[in-house]
């Protein structure tokens, strides 16, 4: 056999181990990240997956006992914002935006976890609707993006 | 000042379009006053920008809230520190940043090759020049670092809180070092292309300017890691966050290109392939900017998202086609009728090497990038975290591993069978004993056993190398061990100082392996006075105390810690609550020992039950990533280190006329 070749065939082998091995790992680890709505519209056959939602926590509900380290909250989709970040105010809000009920526990509350901050979540769609995340994580706020003044 | 600054950036801008014109003018028609003017240019060039700098820094420094980045990036009450450190807080000063050390860089390039390289020097500055005029161009027209305010706010709206750390304000400068001066030899790759000169001159002209960025890249790396592990209090150092991916990858690819360019000044072969690698290492430098910069991927700690990406995109897809074009136009002329001869030799272990070095580089990047990915081919967003990444370079750090102790012993071009035997029996064995030690000690995943064997056996050959070479010195110069020892390393510096990177490398694989398999995590909440079990260790709750500054609230518990009822050591974690920004932060109390990291954090406070919650890691031996990390940052210098041999053969060279062909003598860069 030609040395070219030989040489060939094994690097092939490696690049086609590497491949296989990003193929199976992204099979077995990949994770849908949506939005509350896109959740919401898809829930049917998302339950019982593994997900990564984003939305915000909504201002009333949130529980958090100390003691067993539970969280609990709403997670309702941010207001639509425009282009220059301003809040989109709906004439009338024909239906009710969707939620999803969000129960963390064995984990720290996140430093900066607070009413009305973005949020995602780790875990899985339960059947009845409810998040079982298995983290919860604080976007940074946005605040930090200096606002050109007009 | 800031109107000093603005103007500095445009007349940098002017004087960079000129030493690109100037350069290739005289480069083309062999004009020498005007590639000497072209110097001057660049060097004008980076004076102006160290102006624009300046300005910025003094701005800082006095609080002008009148400019936008200022009033951006810090407050009145910010330590003056960080007042400094601001200046890569944010986005414009970030790139300002970049321009300067990339015209830093550029002017040390063009004082390193007034006299040299005649060929290909200018068109390597002109091709760096290219570079600063794409980061001006934005400085000047895009992300302004001098914009001014309308109306003056009474104070900043401060530094991020998680950026108020002595980590962040050596890691963005490491690692933007190792960035721009990858240009470098990019540069000098791209130069070779367009002149046609392709012999190993770009090689060995950028020679430490390579191993330079890949010292800065290492420490880049090794601090943001350590920031992470201080900072953000989970207990971990690395994430596989779009971030630290964006500054993993140019060290891999420039770890693989660092091996292949020894064939190359060997055996001339693999001339497509490393102009290939550092034309890869350098656009990954620029998508690691992209990436952080465009928001187009989603980081928990990303950065202020700006329209900058597009441009980036521009730029790099441009920067990529060019060079491709150049390559594909060159490739003829860069074949070689060396080829691989045998399995078992030096050769095969570095080509398998940058095989897998590549290859984790692109599970790397496919995954960083398989939201954007899935989004466009398929229409949702599938992200892949932590556990893809773990799941995909676990087995190839074992292989990686395994190379790295067969590259250092085996031969070039070929070995048979019986010499692999003969040089392998005593690094193979010290492997197995380990391995059978640590499952006597109790071990029993495959994986960490596989690791360490693999790492003893990697130590082992270094080792092998190491008393080879000391006991050959001992013979023929009769010097006793140490001093052999010493003079070895010091006649041979580049490849001892591999060695000690290897050493290195084993010592923070061990780590990274022991600290991922056998973390334990306690989390507690009780009451002053109570107290709790991590491992053997005990933990008491003393109580809390209240610190008060202008700049910030500090909150941190006071915690025993006790072993076998004897009092060790008080710990102290900390929440920061700053005042502008109005952010919570933490401040974790590490116990750190060769064999286990003790990290306690406060994890909360709860006012209505008085509760205190604390979330504590005990992990072992990850003491052993950051001291293998120096160990490969002190290789990395012995390496670089100017040595006797090499100064004579510059002294050599210079002496030379110029018509010689002086190719395969020619000077390393970078002292």
């Amino acid at each position: 056999m030609p040395k070219k070749l030989r040489f060939a065939i094994g690097a092939g082998l490696i690049i086609g181990a590497i491949g296989y091995l990003i193929v199976t790992a992204v099979r077995n680890t990949a994770e849908y990240y949506l939005t509350v709505n896109e959740v919401k519209a898809r829930q049917p056959e998302l339950s019982g997956q593994m997900l990564r939602v984003a939305g915000r926590v909504k201002a009333a509900n949130i529980a958090w006992n100390p003691e067993t380290l539970t969280l609990a909250f709403d997670m309702v989709p941010p207001p639509p914002v425009d282009d220059t970040g301003a809040v989109v105010k709906t004439v009338a809000a024909t239906v009710d935006p969707p939620e999803f009920h969000v129960i963390c526990r064995g984990q720290p509350k996140p430093d900066m976890f607070a009413p009305n901050r973005d949020v995602i979540v780790e875990g899985r769609l339960a059947a009845n609707g409810t998040i079982e995340a298995r983290q919860v994580l604080t976007s940074c706020p946005s605040k930090y993006i200096p606002k050109q003044p007009k | 000042m800031p109107l000093i600054g603005q103007l500095a950036l445009a007349l940098a801008l002017i004087l960079a379009f000129y030493s690109i014109v100037a350069n290739v003018l005289g480069a083309r028609r062999s004009i020498p006053v005007l590639v000497a003017s072209a110097r001057h240019a660049v060097w004008a060039t980076c004076a102006m920008v160290t102006i624009a700098v300046l300005a910025l820094w003094t701005s800082l420094l006095k609080s002008d809230f009148s400019l936008e980045y200022v009033a951006s990036y810090t407050s009145s009450t910010l330590p003056t520190v960080y007042k400094m450190t601001a200046l890569w807080g944010g986005q414009q000063g970030s790139l300002l940043l970049w321009t300067w050390l990339l015209t830093i860089f550029t002017a040390i390039v063009a004082f390193q090759n007034r006299r040299r390289n005649p060929e290909i020097a200018p068109y390597a500055l002109a091709v760096l020049a290219g570079l600063a005029i794409f980061f001006l161009g934005m400085l000047n027209f895009v992300t302004r670092p001098f914009d001014m305010l309308a109306t003056i706010p009474a104070d900043g709206q401060d530094l991020n809180p998680l950026l108020q750390n002595y980590w962040m304000a050596i890691h963005p400068p490491s690692l933007y070092t190792g960035y721009v001066s990858a240009s470098v030899p990019f540069a000098f790759g791209a130069a070779a292309l367009i002149t046609g000169s392709l012999d190993d001159t770009w090689i060995r002209s950028t020679r430490r300017w390579a191993i330079f960025s890949w010292f800065f890249l290492t420490l880049g790396n090794l601090f943001g890691a350590r920031w992470a592990y201080e900072v953000l209090g989970w207990g971990g150092y690395w994430a596989w966050d779009p971030v630290e991916n964006a500054a993993f990858m140019p060290w891999l690819v420039m770890t693989a290109y660092l091996h292949s360019v020894m064939i190359q000044e060997r055996k001339d072969m693999l001339k497509v392939w490393n102009l290939a690698l550092i034309g890869m290492a350098f656009g990954l430098t620029l998508f690691g900017t992209f990436i952080t910069r465009s928001g187009v991927i989603s980081s928990v700690h990303s950065f202020t998202q700006s329209g900058l990406g597009p441009y980036f995109l521009s730029f790099l897809i441009t920067a990529a086609v060019l060079y491709t074009g150049l390559l594909l136009f060159r490739v003829k002329s860069l074949r070689t009728p060396a080829e691989f001869e045998s399995y078992l030799s030096r050769e095969a272990a570095f080509l398998f090497n940058n095989l897998v070095l590549v290859g984790i580089a692109f599970a790397v990047f496919w995954g960083t990038l398989f939201p954007v990915l899935s989004e466009a081919v398929r229409g949702v967003k599938i992200t892949v975290g932590p556990p893809f990444f773990d799941k995909v370079n676990a087995p190839l750090a074992l292989a990686l591993v395994f190379l790295m102790g067969v590259g250092p012993l085996i031969a070039w071009r070929r070995s048979s069978l019986d010499t692999v035997a003969k040089t392998f029996a005593a690094p193979v064995i010290f492997g197995a004993v380990t391995g059978i030690c640590a499952f006597i000690a109790g071990l029993r995943e495959w994986y960490v056993l596989t690791a360490l064997s693999l790492g003893a056996f990697a130590l082992g050959t270094v080792f092998v190398e190491f008393r080879r070479g000391v006991s050959a010195r001992r013979h023929m110069v009769s010097e006793n061990p140490a001093r052999a020892f010493v003079n070895l390393v010091a006649k041979n510096n580049r490849r001892y100082g591999g060695y000690i990177i290897h050493i290195g490398v084993v010592m923070a694989f061990v780590g990274i392996v022991a600290s991922s398999f056998f973390k334990t995590e306690v989390k507690k909440s009780l009451k002053e006075g109570e107290s709790f079990q991590v491992g053997s260790y005990e933990l008491e709750f003393l109580g809390l105390s209240q610190n008060e500054t202008s700049h910030l609230e500090t909150i941190s518990a006071r915690l025993e810690l006790l072993r076998d009822g004897k009092p060790i050591v008080l710990m102290q974690p900390a929440k920061l609550f700053y005042k502008r920004p109005q952010q919570p932060a933490t401040s974790v109390a590490i116990r750190s020992t060769p064999a286990a990291d003790l990290y306690v954090v406060l994890a909360g406070i709860d006012d209505a039950t008085g509760l205190t919650t604390f979330q504590v890691f005990l992990t072992p031996l990850v003491f052993w990533l950051w001291a293998g990390g120096l160990i490969m940052a002190l290789g990395t210098v012995v390496a670089m280190w100017p040595n006797v041999r090499e100064r004579a053969a510059i002294a050599a060279a210079v002496r030379l006329p110029a018509t010689v062909d002086i190719g395969a003598e020619t000077v390393p860069g970078g002292d």
